[in-house]
């Protein structure tokens, strides 16, 4: 398909604009820029090409999405249009707090909303996506530990099954990254945590359910071990989605928890984002959330500067578009309706992986919970069919591949994540397309090499766009 | 009480059957009993027709104004109803980051060319596919230059959002960050006292909406040995000269004034473009056009070795998802737009914040600097800029900053009419009239 340079006709006109009303000022030519190469299309030009562009692209409304750990469900409408009330959109951030109770109220309501779903004491909404809620945490964690004197916790423990933003994060805020051993599928290895854990421990951070879609059983053991050494826990809510409503992580005993309420919480992700990663932290180190944070006073809401705070994390006061969809999701569900999510949410990871065990082995009989990995090892031993030619034939049959070769532990990955606003006709139909992959595998391998066929493309030469990268028209 | 589920009792106890169990709270065997029994407190839930009455009670809270010239950061421009009606196609809105290349090929050739608009914008070689905000974005290209020298010099005319976010991030790798005062609300070139240096970072047009005579403090940076991040408003580069002619290795902005919203300060949208020789240090996303198996163009994520799901700890920065539906709109406003379309908004913002500023200036309201600037400005009263701000409200405008008792940081864009900037001039008139 040809970009939108290629279809630009020099002397095209898009949208036009009013002359000033005013004196026309111009500036002097020594700051002008001598020419602006942007296309020139009329405006029936740019829908059809965005129009073109979005038939060779797929969202939850298309189809099945199980992509494992990014929780695709079902995006609903009302939110968006709740966002795009002129109350909210055409608020300018820099207003006096009392002229916009209803941002702030949106910014504390749903404050109170997280703290009571996660079992913590306060929560900030400035983080933009779940990596950038990790790194507010651990600067949480680090002004913490500081604030009273200690300061020889350089290190934050992260199992080798977690999410590659978790050491990342923690490199970025500052620490020294060690790798826990987990034990295959009973999670963080008692012994190797014990060995990890000491004086120079900031925190551990984990994700539960695990990325292999299980309950740590342990938890409060680990969370009494790390608390003994003086470190903190914290939650990477990435999982949430499976207990939401059913047990809280504060319970667990984290003391730190960050979400991705594009995820969770029913927000589109846009192709990439924006996103929003509340944190949310225990009554000891609410000081030193990013400020502004917002309180009640007699006057009504209104913002206070933390004099512990870490600062800022970015501008203003996060995505707030993102976060008033994720509110109006909440009180539509309510906390009956978020629970419900979640055990559905449960039963049909369950019942997608006792389907796919009619015709392949799916492991260990242990219930998952929202998500499952399925080794494809076996299928590549005996056909040569690996993960990746799987995920790309489930393409031809208009389902979105699960994670690939995530988590790292697990040869030949696949994880799903059906989510809870799967029906069960889905999950058959998905259930049938694998076996039929499957099958195929044993019988015509060679094609699911070169899968997919149905797609805009066939599998992009990604290596030599690596090498050569062409970046830019 | 309102979900999204559907699935009917009887399909569940089908699942239920086949999975082998009675009841859900089965599958959650493995939660500690101790966990299970403390109860979540569990609020019922409201009809959808409920919900939005709620909500919509909550948006009439917030104040609607006739007209804003209130900037600082967040602008309040015209949206055209092809940006929206475009961005919001739900295969768009409802897809996740493009890992399956063959079924994103929309959305991937989409950021391709988007990047290519922002390197056109300002004369760079690569741009990333965005990040969080122009806060972050400035943040985390300081981080990227001075790997080598932990040193970042900037000033204190930057936004001081952006500048409380560079403080955040740049203490927490342990790089200094020196703040230099600015002479007469202009940067300066680099005091020999500072010593080397891996970056400084400047904005043009500067918070206070001056524009900066950026190749002089360019060159005395690059003495210091320091990489140049220009933070600049994309629009300005409607009409002047690109951060690369003007000497910077590395654009960074915020692309909220390309068609989203105010929307209370977000989501908006962080651009970071480097020359072609830092390309490897960028952080997040980038997406590169290659071939398929057949020989078709083809768009994938790219550069990949740089990220966090590959280099863990190592990775040059965290970021996963970005902001990729704004980068989207952003990308839509422009091909609306057009480059006349765009100079011509560019245009009319400056036009009017001249005519505001000479207007102002006749009724006792000074500019309190004197350099030229794009679409903002500061004026200084011997009155409270209180109580211009609150004499201008009741008239349903929206004026003005106020950055202390008496200073206004004023913004114009095309959305004001002749007839509001009037009536602002009016205002401060009678303001003045009733202080003397």
């Amino acid at each position: 398909m040809q970009t939108l340079f290629e279809k630009s006709v020099a002397g095209k006109r898009g949208v036009t604009v009013a002359p000033p009303e005013v004196e026309t000022y111009s500036f002097d030519e020594s700051l002008l820029r001598t020419e602006l190469d942007l296309p020139e299309l009329a405006e029936v030009d740019t829908v059809r090409h965005y129009t073109a562009l979005s038939k060779r692209a797929f969202g939850v409304d298309d189809g099945f999405y199980p992509l494992g750990s990014c929780t695709m469900k079902y995006n609903p409408k009302l939110n968006e249009e709740i966002a795009a009330l002129p109350g909210f959109a055409q608020a300018h951030p820099l207003t006096r707090a009392d002229k916009v109770q209803g941002s702030l109220a949106v910014i504390d309501t749903l404050n109170a909303y997280l703290a009571g779903i996660t079992g913590m004491d306060a929560v900030t909404l400035q983080p933009c996506a779940g990596a950038h809620g990790e790194y507010t945490g651990l600067l949480v964690i680090d002004r913490y530990h500081k604030s009273r004197g200690d300061f020889k916790r350089t290190k934050v423990l992260v199992p080798d099954s977690a999410h590659g933003t978790n050491p990342a994060s923690a490199a970025m805020a500052g620490f020294e990254v060690v790798s826990v051993k987990s034990d295959g599928d009973k999670g963080v290895d008692i012994e190797e945590l014990k060995k990890a854990v000491g004086e120079d421990t900031a925190a551990l951070m984990l994700t539960n359910p695990t990325t292999l879609g299980l309950f740590e059983k342990n938890i409060l053991e680990i969370a009494d071990i790390v608390h003994a050494a003086g470190g903190l826990m914290y939650y990477d809510g990435a999982n949430l989605n499976a207990v939401m409503g059913v047990v809280r992580p504060g319970d667990m005993g984290f003391d730190v928890v960050h979400l991705n309420l594009h995820k969770t919480f029913s927000t589109p992700h846009g192709g990439g984002g924006p996103g929003s990663g509340p944190v949310g932290v225990k009554r000891a180190l609410k000081p030193f959330l990013p400020t502004p944070a917002v309180v009640s006073t007699e006057k009504g809401l209104r913002y206070e500067k933390g004099k512990q705070s870490i600062g800022k994390v970015s501008a203003f006061y996060g995505n707030f578009g993102v976060y008033v969809k994720a509110l109006a999701y909440i009180v539509t569900l309510g906390g009956k309706g978020l629970r419900a999510s979640a055990e559905t949410a449960v039963l049909n990871a369950n019942y997608l992986r006792a389907r796919i065990n009619e015709f392949y082995p799916v492991g260990e009989q242990r219930y998952c919970m929202h998500e499952f990995v399925l080794s494809m090892k076996k299928l590549k031993d005996e056909t040569g069919v690996t993960a990746l030619d799987v995920a790309k034939a489930l393409i031809d049959r208009g389902i979105h591949p699960p994670t690939m070769y995530f988590p790292l532990i697990v040869e030949e990955a696949l994880m799903f994540e059906p989510t809870e606003t799967e029906s069960k006709e889905n999950l058959d139909r998905a259930a049938d397309a694998l076996r039929e992959i499957i099958q195929e595998a044993y019988t015509a391998p060679e094609k699911l090499h070169t899968s997919p066929h149905n797609a805009p493309v066939r599998r992009p030469d990604e290596v030599a766009a690596a090498r050569n990268p062409v970046l830019r028209a | 009480m309102s979900d999204y589920l559907s699935i009917t009792p009887a399909e569940r106890e089908a699942m239920l059957g086949k999975i082998g169990v009675g009841d859900v709270s089965e599958l959650y065997a493995d939660i500690p009993a101790t966990l299970l029994k403390k109860k979540v407190k569990l609020s019922e839930g409201r009809s959808q027709q409920e919900t939005f009455r709620a909500m919509k009670a909550l948006a009439a809270r917030n104040k609607n104004y006739d007209s804003v010239f209130l900037g600082a950061g967040s602008y309040n421009h015209y949206i055209p109803s092809v940006v929206k009606s475009l961005a919001s196609r739900e295969e768009f809105l409802t897809a996740y980051t493009p890992y399956q290349a063959e079924m994103s090929q929309g959305i991937l050739q989409s950021v391709f060319e988007y990047q290519t608009m922002i390197c056109r914008l300002t004369g760079m070689d690569v741009a990333n596919a965005s990040h969080y905000s122009g806060a972050t974005a400035a943040a985390e290209a300081c981080i990227m230059c001075a790997d080598k020298t932990p040193k970042v010099v900037t000033f204190d005319n930057v936004n001081p959002d952006t500048l409380d976010t560079l403080g955040t991030y740049l203490s927490a790798r342990k790089i200094e960050l020196i703040v230099l005062p600015a002479k007469g609300g202009l940067a300066t070139e680099l005091p020999e006292s500072v010593g080397k240096a891996g970056a400084v970072y400047l904005e043009s047009p500067n918070y206070y909406g001056l524009i900066e005579n950026v190749s002089a403090v360019a060159e005395s940076g690059k003495a210091h040995g320091a990489a140049v991040i220009l933070g600049c408003n994309p629009l300005s580069l409607a009409l002047f000269k690109t951060p690369r002619e003007l000497g910077a290795d590395v654009a960074v902005g915020d692309g909220q004034p390309f068609g989203m919203p105010l929307s209370f300060g977000g989501p908006y949208l962080g651009y970071i473009a480097v020359t072609k020789d830092r390309m490897r240090k960028l952080p997040g996303r980038i997406v590169g056009e290659t071939t398929d198996a057949d020989g078709r163009r083809a768009y994938v994520l790219t550069l990949q070795a740089r990220e966090q799901h590959i280099r863990r700890e190592r990775a040059t920065s965290n970021i996963c998802s970005n902001q990729a539906h704004c980068a989207l709109t952003a990308a839509i406003y422009l091909a609306a737009m057009g480059p006349q379309g765009l100079k011509d908004v560019a245009t009319v913002c400056a036009s009017n914040a001249h005519y505001l500023a000479s207007k102002l200036e006749s009724v006792g309201a000074k500019r309190f600097y004197n350099g030229e600037f794009f679409h903002e400005f500061v004026t200084v009263t011997p009155f409270k800029a209180a109580d211009i701000l609150r004499a201008l409200d009741a008239r349903g405008i929206l004026g003005g900053l106020a950055l202390d008792e008496h200073r206004i940081l004023w913004c114009c864009t095309e959305m004001n009419t002749k007839e509001d900037m009037d009536a602002v001039v009016e205002t401060v008139e009678a303001t003045y009239a009733n202080f003397v």
